[in-house]
């Protein structure tokens, strides 16, 4: 059963009075349901992830609860939909520390809204999970308590750059980005990469990913000489204008870069389909089939699981299968013997080669980047099929 | 690189100028500015990409859907929004009135359709690189938007009667023209015309719900530059501002276009609070 | 004007129990911030960050109020001034550039100038316009923010300051921020209340009547903008520092919409509404968890239903005041026998001298060359038919019309033409063919608004409930209540103007006009719309106030009024004269006779 907010706000005088004399104490239920609270962005404009994410997190918990529990306790999640919006993050971290008093927390899912509650979550020692990119979200020294399971930027910014100069073989690049907080960013930490490895960065621009015509910054791409142009941006708009300029001008660059680029909107938003190829997106090995259409084998068990109780074909299998992982570190947590915030920081920080299904993690004190850098790869962007994707050419 | 500043700098301000017109046209018959104007520019691109590809409806069936919905959603903006406050034009009520039913426009659509761009399928498949169909199709629209207006307005009984009540409200009225009506009447033509500027220029800017206050600002920047109520100033202006929007898109790029415009904005403003085009204004005592 | 705002009317009426009207005043406001104050205390530091929150926003929105509720610009934008803010106070905190106090001070300032900038296309562009270009201003703010990535970390965002102890914790931070609400409701509703707010009241509804009063507009605005731009700033530092980080996603176009409508949700010219405004929007999402998508739609809608069914806002609704039923067969006894108390002053004894005015309107000549002169102490009858220029004529000498050639003078000084207010400082004062009135505000009010200019202390000492803001205060609340006593009014001081009935608005304009303690008064058509019996007396109040020395210039239809008290009648037609002189000599020119008094 969820519990809703309006629910909550009913018992509030109750809780109030029973704060003010003071039975309200930190340490965590032993009994009852494990509440895990989840900072979704539902609604808005980019909760595309967030509503894939949330179907992993359903079939985990359905899968426990259905199993019994743990240790005979039902897992309860509580999700506040926060629409993208730092200031409603805000809001619902708050309530889940210090009203719900959850026991862990996981999300939310963009870095914008990231970057305000993870100072508010380290205070309170409130154990976290996101899969938010940002390299500084994730700081074991100042943020002891947040951890997470899915790559950081660099590892992306490695992915493509190491595809862009070793398997294209390009010389000089182009890095084109939005202008949201995380395009600004992820461009600058990616041109500053390409330099340091010798390439030559011969344009670089952030777009507004409402421009009608991306024409002007292609031109001034192909005219300073690229050989790939390497995107960040999480618009898919943004995307499917550039390849249809590429065909336009008859371009026939690689475009390297941001998941967003094999996302299924594009296919209706290209002018032919052939404008989507040779595009690459960034992917991962537990998603991306070989030349044979298989997926590597844990992953064929998870979809197989997923079989006729979730939908696949609008998502991406990663979102699903991050979401379920999150859930069930939690869970595992309490298995292993969990009865505080504490104890599950404890018990992430000496999670080794744990078999998730999007990845295998490893924590440890002083390493909270869970996911290995190594199962980052790009994939061909076009080839969605169920959520996963052909791995791109040119990788053993 | 000049040829496309051109090509999609006339695209784009052939949309804003139609855009510009919706407002013209709205505040001809009751003074009111309207932000509900480029809501009706994304409106007509939502309402074409609903038609064309998710209902599969042929092109000029799809057209007429289209135009014809943004005339009902003109014609509830009178009704809810505009005649209500009407009695009391000078404590600037409309202002609040149509920016509330704007928001609730703009949220609908995001919820209701999506907030990711929408593709919006070719037309006619004529033309390639800057004579592709997305680049031309706005400019024909917007012509034959103000061929159509001059004929209106010059040849037939309603268009003058239209003339009239712009000119002299009152007069109009003592005349026993049917006032109301014909409010509607030029709501539902304004939306008509906003539905078109979207739908010509789904190519270029997707049904995409962002559109709204985007076309909302840069549709007002023609009629400020050319005057209100002056069509022919607007789109000039609106072609002014395609221009110098895309020649700074290509020459300073990314973020700076927006400043680069909004700047012009204010400067013209500031200088010319008439517009370059405008009259002087009315009476106050 | 709303609950608040009357309720200091109130106490202005009934003098001796003021302390308890000013109690009763202050008592929905300390039972609001009664009820936040114990918020921490009795919930946990969920409730604690909504309530920090909220006292954030209202520091924001009451600076704000004074702009949109008050002044009536409407500025839709406004959370540009609190990014600015947010941003200030971070970059200068965070690196190390000054202590955190400093750099909210320095935020202030920031938002000061900038709110000058912001506001500044107000005193040039409709309100459409404006509208629009505050909307601009806020993404360009954004965009900025993001692009500047050296200092303000671009998209990555930058930590929020830090407070030291004890405003360091959950807690302790939302009593610093309440403490600084508590003083922004004060400091504002010390505004409201002082002759600033009145003529910020004044200019959003009776633009055309301040001029007349010599209120200056641009001042009056770029004072305000000021004001509310520093509140904002500083709110934005708060703000940044409840976030502990800030990227400008955060400062979202719905947050502007939320400050914008909590104001008109409250209700214009009232304090206590958009504070309960703000309270209410802030708290509405928490409650409402399942509809967040919805909640910007929800604001829109409850803006929508506010416009249309209640355009007083909450305020309108807690007016219980004005509820109450007025005497209807109330009648207007003037005293012109008072007059000698507000009037007396020295006289110069110089006339006012039209000489040549020539103005036309594109084809139409409202004015043909006309020669005109007005005494003090004499009154002057302006008749002529429909047309024939009386009111033009009126208009030109108070300054809202420059003629295309001649001079207006005053004892040999030319008056500036097209300046109408300036017209003040001359002891030139004025009543409108249609009353211009507040309908909002008190009729003590209104009257109050006339003597705007006649006060001493500076915005800042209003700010601060300074002495010189006191004795203004005293000052023109005892000479308004003359003036209405004068007129006949003073049973209605308390009323809401837009309560009165037709005539009334006439007595009315004549008791503000009479705190300028005119040496000239220009009436309007004061007699139409009055009974037979009210037009005597107006009559001889008019009358009485030329023997104070007052020139009158009457321009009036009521032929019997013109004949019954004018010293000197002149006689327009097509903008010319077609006669002048006594009454009696008037009665027997041949052509006005046929022409007009249709003998």
């Amino acid at each position: 059963m969820r519990i809703t907010r309006r629910e909550f706000t009913k018992g509030t005088a109750a809780a109030a009075g029973a704060a003010a004399f003071g039975l309200a104490s930190p340490a965590i239920a032993q009994s009852g349901p494990i509440r895990i609270g989840w900072l979704a962005a539902l609604t808005g404009a980019s909760s595309a992830p967030a509503i894939g994410f949330d179907r992993g997190v359903k079939f985990a918990t359905d899968t426990i609860n259905a199993a019994g529990g743990i240790k005979g306790r039902k897992i309860e999640i509580i999700t506040r939909d926060t629409q993208g919006d730092p200031t409603k993050a805000v809001n619902a971290t708050q309530e889940m520390i210090s009203q719900l008093k959850v026991d862990a927390v996981w999300g939310p899912t963009n870095s914008g809204e990231s970057l305000a509650i993870t100072p508010i979550m380290a205070r309170a020692k409130m154990p976290n999970v996101h899969p938010c990119v940002i390299d500084s979200l994730i700081d074991p020294a100042k943020f002891p308590n947040a951890f997470r399971i899915a790559p950081s930027n660099t590892q992306w910014d490695d992915a493509v750059r190491s595809y862009t100069l070793k398997i294209l073989k390009a010389k000089k690049v182009a890095v084109i980005g939005d202008t949201t907080g995380y395009g600004v960013a992820a461009l600058n930490a990616s041109v500053a990469g390409l330099k340091k490895d010798g390439a030559e960065v011969v344009y670089q621009a952030n777009i507004d990913a409402t421009q009608p015509d991306m024409t002007p910054d292609m031109l001034r791409a192909k005219n300073a000489g690229a050989e790939a142009i390497v995107v960040w941006s999480t618009s898919t708009g943004m995307d499917a204008r550039l390849f249809n300029t590429r065909a336009h001008m008859g371009w026939d660059v690689a475009f390297v870069g941001h998941p967003s680029m094999s996302s299924g909107e594009i296919g209706a938003l290209i002018e032919k389909p052939t404008n989507w190829e040779k595009v690459y997106a960034v992917g991962y090995r537990s998603c991306s089939y070989d030349a044979g259409g298989k997926l590597p084998p844990h992953s064929e068990e998870f979809v197989a699981k997923l079989k006729g109780k979730i939908e696949l074909k609008d998502t991406l299998l990663w979102w699903v299968a991050g979401g379920y992982d999150a859930v069930t570190l939690v869970a595992k947590a309490f298995q292993e013997g969990a009865g505080s915030h504490e104890d599950i920081i404890k018990y992430w920080n000496g999670v080794k080669n744990y078999p998730g299904y999007f990845g295998e993690y490893t924590f440890s004190p002083t390493e909270h980047n869970g996911y290995p850098g190594k199962d980052v790869v790009m994939s061909d962007a076009s080839t969605a099929k169920d959520g996963t994707f052909r791995l791109a050419p040119g990788y053993a | 690189m000049l040829a496309s500043i051109l090509a999609s700098g006339l695209a784009v301000g052939a949309v804003y100028a139609l855009i510009g017109v919706t407002y013209n046209t709205m505040f001809s018959t009751s003074r009111v500015m309207s932000f509900t104007a480029g809501q009706l520019g994304m409106l007509g691109g939502v309402f074409g990409s609903l038609f064309l590809v998710r209902l599969g409806f042929p092109v000029i069936p799809a057209l007429i859907a289209t135009l014809a919905c943004c005339a009902v959603v003109g014609v509830v903006t009178e009704i809810l929004a505009v005649r209500p406050v009407l009695k009391s034009l000078d404590q600037h009520l409309y202002v609040l009135s149509t920016l509330a039913l704007a928001l609730m426009l703009q949220q609908l659509t995001a919820i209701e359709w999506s907030t990711e761009p929408q593709p919006f399928p070719k037309i006619f498949g004529i033309g390639s690189g800057v004579f592709d169909e997305k680049f031309w199709l706005p400019i024909v629209a917007c012509a034959a938007t103000l061929i159509g207006l001059e004929f209106l307005y010059r040849r037939t009984l309603i268009g003058h009667a239209f003339v009239a009540i712009a000119e002299d409200n009152f007069a109009a009225r003592a005349l026993g023209l049917p006032e109301r009506n014909l409010r509607m009447a030029s709501y539902a033509l304004a939306a008509a015309i906003g539905g078109l500027a979207g739908f010509a220029g789904g190519q270029l800017l997707l049904a995409f719900v962002a559109n709204g206050p985007l076309l909302n600002f840069y549709g007002f920047v023609p009629v400020a530059l050319g005057g209100l109520g002056n069509n022919r100033g607007a789109v000039v202006g609106g072609f002014a501002l395609g221009l110098f929007q895309q020649a700074a898109n290509f020459l300073v790029g990314g973020i700076f276009s927006s400043v680069a415009v909004f700047v012009m904005f204010i400067i013209v403003l500031l200088a010319a609070p008439q517009g370059l085009f405008g009259s002087s204004s009315a009476r106050r005592v | 004007m709303k609950a608040d705002t009357r309720n200091a009317s109130i106490a202005a009426h009934e003098s001796e129990g003021s302390w308890r009207t000013t109690a009763m005043h202050a008592l929905p406001f300390v039972t609001v911030f009664g009820f936040a104050a114990i918020v921490p205390m009795v919930t946990n530091d969920y409730w604690a960050l909504i309530a920090t929150r909220a006292a954030i926003y209202w520091l924001l929105v009451s600076g704000l109020n004074l702009v949109v509720g008050f002044a009536g610009q409407l500025a839709i934008g406004y959370v540009a001034l609190l990014t600015l803010g947010a941003y200030t106070t971070s970059v200068l905190v965070s690196g190390n550039v000054m202590p955190l106090f400093a750099a909210f001070g320095v935020a202030a300032v920031f938002g000061a100038v900038f709110g000058v900038v912001v506001g500044l296309p107000a005193l040039r562009l409709r309100t459409f316009y404006f509208a629009m270009s505050t909307l601009g201003f806020a993404t360009i703010v954004t965009q900025i923010a993001l692009a500047w990535q050296s200092v303000t970390g671009g998209g990555i965002g930058i930590a929020g300051p830090e407070f030291p102890a004890p405003f360091n914790t959950t807690t302790g931070f939302f009593y610093f921020c309440l403490g600084c609400a508590v003083l922004g409701t004060w400091m504002t509703a010390n505004v409201a209340h002082s002759r600033f707010g009145r003529a910020l009241i004044a200019i959003r509804d009776a633009e055309v009547a301040t001029e007349s009063l010599g209120i200056s507009k641009p001042r009056m605005l770029v004072a305000i903008f000021v004001l509310a731009g520093a509140f904002a700033a500083f709110a934005g530092g708060l703000f940044a520092t409840l976030q502990t980080y800030i990227t400008p996603d955060a400062f979202s176009f719905d947050l502007s919409v939320l400050f914008f409508i909590a104001i008109l949700i409250g209700g214009r010219g009232s304090i206590l509404g958009p504070l309960l405004g703000t309270v209410i929007l802030t708290l509405l999402p928490e409650f409402a968890a399942p509809l967040a998508a919805w909640s910007t739609f929800l604001y829109a809608v409850l803006l929508l239903a506010v416009v249309l069914v209640a355009p007083g806002g909450i305020a309108a609704l807690l007016d219980f005041k004005n509820r109450r039923p007025l005497q209807t067969n109330r009648a207007i006894i003037p005293r012109p026998a008072l007059l000698p108390d507000i009037l007396s002053r020295e006289r110069a004894g110089a006339n006012i001298a039209l000489r040549g005015i020539t103005l036309s309107f594109g084809a139409v000549r409202a004015i043909d060359g006309l020669d005109l002169d007005i005494a003090p102490g004499r009154i002057h009858g302006l008749i002529g038919p429909n047309g024939s220029g009386k009111t033009t004529t009126l208009n030109v000498i108070s300054g809202y019309y420059a003629p295309q050639s001649g001079t207006v003078s005053l004892g040999g000084t030319a008056l500036e033409p097209g300046r109408p207010e300036t017209r003040a400082e001359h002891g030139i004062a004025r009543t409108f063919q249609t009353p211009r009135i507040v309908g909002e505000a008190s009729v003590l009010q209104n009257v109050m608004v006339g003597g705007t200019i006649a006060g001493q202390g500076t915005l800042v000492e209003s700010l601060l409930a300074l002495p010189r803001h006191r004795r203004d205060e005293r000052m023109l609340e005892d000479a308004a209540k003359l003036a209405l006593r004068v007129v006949g009014l003073e049973s209605l001081a308390p009323v809401r103007a837009d309560r009165l009935q037709h005539s009334e608005l006439r007595f009315l304009e004549i008791a503000r006009a009479l705190m300028l303690r005119p040496q000239f008064l220009m009436l309007d058509e004061p007699a139409a719309g009055l009974s037979v019996d009210e037009i005597a007396r107006l009559g001889e109040l008019i009358r009485e106030i030329s023997r104070q020395g007052v020139g009158v210039l009457l321009v009036e239809h009521h032929a019997d009024l013109i004949f019954d008290i004018c010293d000197q009648i002149t006689v327009l037609n097509l903008g010319r004269t077609l006669a002048a002189g006594t009454p009696s000599e008037i009665r027997q020119h041949k052509e006005v006779v046929s022409a007009y008094l249709g003998g």
